[in-house]
């Protein structure tokens, strides 16, 4: 059926100028400072020599690098990313398993549980950093009115210690995304499974790992990638509760980024390592890529 | 008798587990708003009490009205350095937080559907590109792009202007919106959209009249997420607010609590009042967010 012109050419243009507003925005605010970042790195540039940017190459990425702030952090995100990692995960699916019973209180729990991720992270960080508090903390106080320790803890002035509490909060916060996360694919599984397990005589343990983990799979290496660029990426809770920690013990590399551009004044080494970090985080969306796809194959 | 206390461990320990969970994700929250109604004096107690003996409105009375709480000592002039000013500020700052959070969820609600029926239902040359720009601008740390951001938009002159704000967390939040009514659109059958072609509906009446209102849940999902990402959102708006004009909640919230002379039972207020808007969403929005947060995991 022959349209006249113009409509041909506005039903052609139509997918176009629908994502324009998008690609505009996207172009503008993301691809364009990315570039200038970029192009950034290769330059000395020190903030408080304003007018003096040297190009220098790869010297800023070279730089970091070998500093001992990189290493410091580079194993201090190590650690903290696989502890909470795993520990979300199996927060998120102890969780998820409860809420999926048929237990009384599976109820209420429903209703709060998506409410510590809804919040800022520094509300977040904030409510945590005043429970340890070493003065007048809540839980330095059960744990003396519980005659388990004799002087409060300053948990937050202790290194290790103060990891631990970054854990906590991160697991606090991000607990639950993980456990609807599961809970959805736990709801997933028809019943008929359990009942055909039931019969062929598995006990709650065996139909676990043969029923329940294998399906839980996929939507497992879904959850695994996401927290931990989540994970690598953290920043306001640092922030608020330990500032990098004391003696560099959470200082994460994304906490080393922004002292390197607000402490060091660095321009270039921040943005150089703001750069490693994108591409460490690339890396790891390949790898989730490609364990998806060899998911799918299997399935 | 033995079978019957083998059967109620089960749900008696079950109960206990989900007992001490809910503690623990609601324990922190009580404790910050029962602070908030403490005095000073009392609050700075060791071992601390959980029941406040004398709960008292002061401080939320100081937060709007600016009466000065009278709980604390007062010994010489050294009663102004526990008080801090900036808490008086914490409702404009949850007032500029709302604004911006408000103006990106509405945009999104109306350039992100658009573009997902699109990458949902037509195929076009780059199709394919677009889409994965679109959701790659997503990927980077924002450490990375928060410095040239800040260049761009001062020699835009718009630092410490709401639009700046709304700009960024266009960036923030239209991938994830996109992506995520791409998928649920992808979830919806064609056959009503046919029906409608074949009454002489064009695309755009084909997604309002009929996908839309289909749509509604995820929508309302899409909706909240793009709302919280800019109200929680804290880097950004750090660096791209210079005054309370622009200050957002998370902002001051942290500044509050980062200036070493405030008093602890005015932290806790702006605390108690920073988390009432997130907690009030999730509280009322939970199906839609559950439902949203299940559909994106479960189709890909």
């Amino acid at each position: 059926m022959r349209k006249a012109g113009g409509v041909k050419i506005g039903r052609r243009a139509y997918p176009y100028l629908s994502i324009l507003p998008v690609l505009l925005v996207v172009a503008i605010f993301a691809i364009y400072p990315i570039i200038h970042a970029v192009r950034t790195s290769f330059y000395r540039n020190l903030l408080i020599r304003p007018n003096d940017h040297p190009f220098i190459g790869l010297d800023n990425f070279i730089e970091v690098i070998s500093s001992y702030y990189f290493r410091n952090s580079m194993e201090v995100t190590g650690i903290y990313t696989v502890a909470v990692v795993i520990g979300v995960i199996l927060y998120g699916l102890g969780v998820a398993l409860l809420l999926n019973s048929a237990v009384r209180l599976a109820g209420p729990l429903k209703i709060v549980i998506l409410l510590p991720w809804a919040l800022p992270a520094v509300v977040s960080g904030l409510l945590w950093k005043w429970l340890l508090n070493a003065d007048f903390g809540i839980l330095n106080s059960l744990l003396f009115s519980a005659g388990l320790i004799e002087d409060y803890i300053p948990f937050l002035a202790v290194p290790s210690l103060a990891r631990l509490s970054l854990i906590m909060a991160f697991i606090w916060k991000e607990g639950p995304l993980v456990a609807i996360f599961f809970l959805a694919a736990l709801q997933l599984i028809p019943d008929e499974y359990y009942e055909a397990a039931k019969i062929d005589g598995g006990g709650t343990w065996q139909v676990f790992r043969y029923v329940t983990m294998p399906l839980l799979r996929p939507v497992l290496l879904v959850v695994a990638v996401y927290e931990t660029m989540t994970a690598i990426l953290t920043f306001d809770t640092i922030f608020v509760m330990t500032g990098g920690g004391p003696a560099d013990a959470t200082a994460l590399i994304s906490w080393f980024a922004y002292a390197e551009i607000f402490k060091s004044l660095d321009l270039g080494h921040g943005i150089a390592l703001s750069i490693i970090i994108a591409m460490i985080t690339l890396v790891l969306i390949l790898i989730y890529l490609r364990l998806l796809r060899t998911e799918d194959s299997t399935v | 008798m033995r079978v019957k206390i083998r059967r109620l461990i089960k749900p008696v320990a079950l109960n206990s587990v989900a007992l001490l969970l809910l503690i623990f994700i609601v324990g922190p929250l009580l404790w910050v708003a029962i602070a908030s109604i403490q005095g000073e004096k009392e609050l700075l107690r060791q071992p601390t009490r959980f029941i406040p003996q004398n709960p008292t409105l002061d401080n939320y009375d100081y937060v709007f009205t600016g009466k000065i709480p009278t709980d604390l000592d007062v010994i010489g002039s050294s009663l102004r350095s526990r008080i801090s000013q900036e808490a008086r500020l914490i409702p404009a700052a949850l007032k500029n937080s709302f604004l911006v959070a408000t103006i990106v969820m509405l945009i999104n609600l109306v350039i992100g559907p658009l573009a997902a029926y699109t990458f949902s239902r037509m195929t076009f040359r780059g199709k394919r590109a677009s889409f994965n720009l679109i959701l790659g601008s997503r990927l980077l740390p924002v450490i990375a792009i928060a410095i040239p951001y800040y260049v761009i938009i001062r020699s835009l002159g718009l630092l410490d202007t709401h639009l700046s704000l709304i700009l960024v967390y266009l960036v923030l939040t239209l991938p994830f919106t996109i992506w995520f009514l791409t998928l649920y659109f992808n979830g919806i059958p064609t056959d009503f959209e046919d029906a409608a072609l074949i009454d002489g509906c064009s695309t755009i009446q084909s997604l309002t009249r009929v996908v839309l209102p289909i749509a509604l849940p995820g929508l309302v999902a899409a909706a909240a997420f793009a709302f919280m990402t800019s109200y929680n959102e804290f880097l950004f708006a750090r660096f791209l607010t210079q005054s309370i004009d622009t200050h957002t909640g998370p902002v001051l919230i942290a500044a509050i609590a980062g200036n070493p002379d405030a008093s602890y039972s005015l932290i806790s207020v702006s605390m108690t009042l920073g988390l009432i808007p997130p907690l009030l969403l999730a509280l009322i929005l939970r199906r839609w967010l559950t439902e949203g947060l299940s559909t994106s995991i479960t189709f890909r």
